[in-house]
């Protein structure tokens, strides 16, 4: 009877645990594979073909029937470079437009408001408003009040 | 004409507490050939219902009650006769009767009397 050292025999254990552990992960893949769904529903020899499979293959009589010149791919990525160049150029113009239109409004509203204040200021009924106020008036000086008046009676008769 | 100025200029001396402001209406207002002053000015002194100003409207031949404008004295009688406190008017009233020398100040006088003690 052969003497079987304990690594041994420890190395013979484990080398049994894998081999059960890879059937069984085997079979596990196996039942996933067939579990899952195919839009195509093609089969090949009993597994379900995976959907990378299939872009592989495309991807291979591709490369191998209409092979892309370094030159042709150059050209393209040139394309899209300069199709990228002028929308960025195009959104650049539109943005230009919108602050010079934005910078003419305030420009516009501006003046509008200075020429309204202008011409606040040269009327004189709206200072009169607060100058002629009766109980602004009654505060003043008698003497005030009747040179006031003399003027604005003079005023008056002149026009009369 | 700007109107609103005088009569707001006006109207701050009829308010004005200084009895200075008195002479003032008497010698720019009363005096002044436009009606429309002299209406406001008359309406002015009688509101101050004080004796110089009432005196002014209701004895002066020319001014107030006495006005040669039918318009400038019937203003000046309406204010009189919507003052609150007559008193005093009535007693300038009834002693122009009595005293003045012009016989037409004094008929004035009486009639606007009449009329005040019957709307009294």
């Amino acid at each position: 009877m052969q003497k079987i050292s304990p690594l041994r025999s420890s190395i013979e254990a484990f080398n049994k645990f894998r081999a059960t552990r890879l059937n069984k992960t085997n079979k596990t893949q196996q039942a996933d594979q067939k579990t899952q769904t195919n839009p195509f529903g093609i089969t090949f020899k009993g597994t379900v073909i995976q959907m990378d499979v299939f872009e592989k293959a495309e991807k291979a009589s591709e490369s191998t029937k209409n092979p892309i010149s370094l030159k042709e791919k150059m050209q393209n990525t040139g394309k899209l470079l300069a199709s990228a160049w002028v929308g960025t150029i195009n959104k650049f113009s539109s943005l230009k437009t919108n602050a010079i239109a934005f910078g003419n409004k305030i420009k516009d509203s501006t003046i509008a408001a200075a020429k309204k204040i202008r011409d606040f200021g040269n009327t004189k009924v709206e200072f009169d408003v607060f100058k002629y106020n009766v109980s602004r008036l009654q505060n003043k000086p008698v003497s005030e009040l009747k040179s006031m008046l003399s003027s604005e009676l003079q005023g008056v008769t002149n026009e009369q | 004409m700007n109107n609103r100025r005088v009569k707001n200029i006006i109207e701050a001396l009829g308010k004005h507490k200084d009895e200075e402001s008195i002479e003032v209406l008497n010698e720019l207002g009363t005096n002044c050939p436009i009606d429309e002053i002299r209406e406001m000015t008359s309406k002015a002194l009688i509101r101050k219902n004080t004796h110089r100003a009432l005196e002014l409207m209701i004895v002066n031949k020319g001014k107030g009650i006495n006005d040669l404008s039918a318009r400038v004295a019937m203003c000046a009688i309406n204010e009189l006769l919507a003052l609150k406190d007559k008193q005093e008017a009535i007693k300038i009233l009834d002693d122009t009767i009595n005293m003045h020398s012009e016989k037409e100040v004094q008929d004035t006088a009486r009639s606007v009397k009449a009329l005040m003690s019957f709307s009294s």
